[in-house]
């Protein structure tokens, strides 16, 4: 399965495309695209991609593991949930200033 | 330290209107992802994997407490309360704002910084001996000639968009404390048969997936001459630097590909048209650019009520920080002080705003307000009486600052990694985080004795791995990280590139097999004198080898 992923813009967080075609920092929220919806992903991807408020736009392979979507990469899994440093910083606030995407 | 004259403020501040315009043109949807990224990189903004980064360069690694203080305010008011220190001496901020950056160039601005050529193919910040000006072996100070071609590579329209990014670095001591030799061009201090002081330079030096040691294309190029020699092998190497493939394009591949006699010959024919032109320094600019290096006037009176023998032997935490943390210092009476940026359990190179400001104080009050960052990711004050140790210790141990591990196992590089990287493969911190642990008590430190540690997450070797004397390289391998250890490296004038010792460790693993390597350099070294590089370079790999994977 795939998810859509990106930066926003003025924060540069990292943002997922949700279920209702709205942006979320979470990636529980994000749109899962099983394997025979690639012609509504890539739809989805040219579309994030014409997003000028979007940075950075990709696909990325996901699982479902009990009821958790996991990224198959490590690089994901920690975009998705920030640096792994016990004690170190949060991941990036999408923040109130961020022009709806 | 160097003052920006009215050019240098106009060029700067027209930098930054420029760049307001740009960002407010990309929010305003004016430019795209595409036009707008190669400027966003003229201006040391990234984008990293949770949030932007801005990398600011502090010229050859030489701060004033206002700086410092500056780069505090700049970390608490746009960013998330700390900086990180690099191994380029820079500092980077890993949580601005878009909207917010050309408020923080504005704000570096006032205290005479920039980020302009810390990212792109042009040459970058120009880095040197941490002890610059202060040292005790130095021959000669190597930041008026820093600053000299610092300003001589600031947007020269020639070397803007070079093959591949270019970096310098000088020494003005025969201990090289600034990895010369893993530098595009290396310059080390070197006199010639009348005993005038110049330039040694080597050519080709670099780190990366190709690790390569400098060359030396010529043993004595006088300072008069230098920026006509520098610029002519930046010529030679814009015009035959590879451009088809990103990973052949630094000078080192051309360098190798071509053959030392080669380029040599190429740069000898370009310094024959060159020398004697424009490029040629007066000796009154020299002067007039060494009189902003000046050192401070050094004091000699009241030293007869300090004394640091005794001090010492009253109070051992304070001996060990003494021991590791100072640098002997040219003048009588001082030393250079290391503010270790690696407590155990922290992550290498972070100092928070509030430690900053606290360092900002130390040098304002001890160090004539002069500072210096290390490639090791350390702050140095360079200009501490040695009455005045005992104060500047209490403060570091007010403020956490007081980790006596320079140069021991714990005072480790360590690059983000992939907890920040865009680049990155495989985590560094959390790595570095266990071994300082692992190697946290500080008897074990003093026994083991100089070890340096360099971890990178990724090839690129921003970490320096390939010089550690046990580096680690973090590379994913099915989905996991895997960590491959190389031994032997080593960044100072015995230049040498580690040997890759075996197939790679997962990350628990790691901190035993770093254990048994210095198991067994306790069990095999001849004295408790005898370092752990210099166990190796008698020894070779064998033992360590044997030590990870057996006898097979």
């Amino acid at each position: 399965m795939d998810v859509i992923t990106a930066n926003e813009l003025l924060s540069g967080a990292v943002v997922y495309l949700g279920a209702d075609g709205v942006w979320q920092a979470e990636l529980a929220k994000a749109r899962l695209f099983a394997a025979d919806e690639a012609d509504a992903r890539d739809a989805a991807l040219a579309t994030a991609k014409a997003n000028a408020r979007l940075v950075g736009v990709e696909t990325e392979k996901v699982a479902v593991s009990e009821g958790q979507i996991v990224p198959n990469r490590l690089r994901e899994r920690i975009r998705a949930t920030g640096p792994t440093a016990p004690n170190g910083p949060e991941r990036q606030d999408l923040g109130d200033d961020h022009v709806s995407l | 330290m160097y003052r920006y004259d009215e050019f240098d403020h106009g060029f700067v501040a027209s930098r930054v209107t420029e760049f307001r315009d740009q960002v407010n043109r990309r929010i305003a949807g004016e430019l795209n992802e595409d036009q707008f990224r190669p400027l966003r990189l003229m201006n040391g903004l990234y984008l990293q994997l949770h949030a932007y980064m801005l990398r600011v360069a502090i010229p050859y690694g030489t701060l004033s407490a206002t700086q410092l203080r500056k780069l505090a305010h700049i970390a608490r008011t746009y960013d998330r309360g700390y900086g990180h220190f690099t191994t380029r001496q820079n500092i980077q901020f890993n949580w601005p704002k878009l909207k917010d950056v050309p408020e923080i160039l504005d704000e570096l601005a006032e205290v005479e910084m920039h980020a302009i050529q810390t990212s792109g193919n042009c040459i970058r910040n120009v880095t040197t001996d941490v002890f610059a000006g202060a040292a005790a072996d130095e021959v000669i100070d190597p930041r008026p000639v820093a600053e000299i071609i610092r300003q001589w590579s600031s947007v020269h329209p020639e070397f803007t968009y070079l093959p591949r990014k270019f970096k310098i670095a000088i020494t003005g001591a025969p201990n090289d404390r600034a990895a010369v030799k893993f530098h595009d061009i290396g310059l080390m201090a070197s006199a010639n048969a009348s005993g005038e002081i110049g330039w040694a330079v080597s050519v080709g030096g670099g780190m990366g997936r190709t690790p390569m040691i400098g060359k030396l294309i010529n043993d004595f190029v006088p300072h008069e001459d230098l920026l006509a020699y520098l610029e002519s092998i930046l010529r030679v190497y814009n015009r035959y630097g590879r451009r088809d493939n990103k990973y052949k394009a630094r000078i080192k591949i051309l360098v190798h590909e071509a053959g030392l006699e080669k380029i040599q010959a190429e740069v000898a024919a370009e310094f024959e048209k060159a020398r004697g032109g424009v490029l040629t320094l007066p000796q009154a600019e020299l002067d007039r650019i060494a009189t902003y290096f000046v050192p401070p006037e050094f004091e000699t009176g009241g030293a007869e009520s300090f004394d640091l023998t005794a001090e010492r032997q009253r109070d051992a935490d304070f001996a060990r920080w003494v021991e590791n943390n100072t640098h002997p210092h040219r003048a009588p009476g001082y030393t250079s002080v290391s503010i270790s940026l690696k407590p155990v359990g922290g992550a290498p190179g972070d100092a928070s705003a509030e430690q900053m400001d606290v360092i900002a104080d130390l040098a304002e009050k001890y160090s004539d307000s002069e500072l210096r960052v290390s490639h090791e990711q350390n702050l140095v004050l360079p200009h501490v009486r040695i009455v005045h140790l005992r104060a500047v210790h209490a403060a570091l141990v007010a403020s956490q600052l007081a980790t006596s591990n320079i140069g021991a196992i714990t005072d480790m590089i360590c690059c983000p990694g992939l907890d920040f990287c865009a680049l990155a493969n495989a985590r560094s911190i959390p790595l570095a985080q266990d071994l300082s642990r692992r190697f946290a008590d500080p008897e074990r430190q003093k026994e083991i004795g100089p070890l340096k540690i360099k971890i990178s997450g990724c090839i690129n070797a921003c970490g320096h791995h390939h010089v550690g004397h046990i580096g680690i390289l973090g590379v994913e391998k099915k989905g996991t990280e895997l960590y491959q250890i190389t031994i032997g490296g080593d960044a100072t004038e015995n230049a040498a590139i580690g040997t890759i010792l075996g197939p790679g460790f997962t990350e628990t693993e790691l901190p035993t097999a770093v254990e048994k390597l210095v198991d067994t350099y306790l069990d095999i070294r001849e004295t408790p004198e005898e370092s752990f590089i210099a166990a190796h370079r008698r020894l070779g790999d064998a033992p360590f080898k044997e030590a990870l994977y057996g006898t097979r």
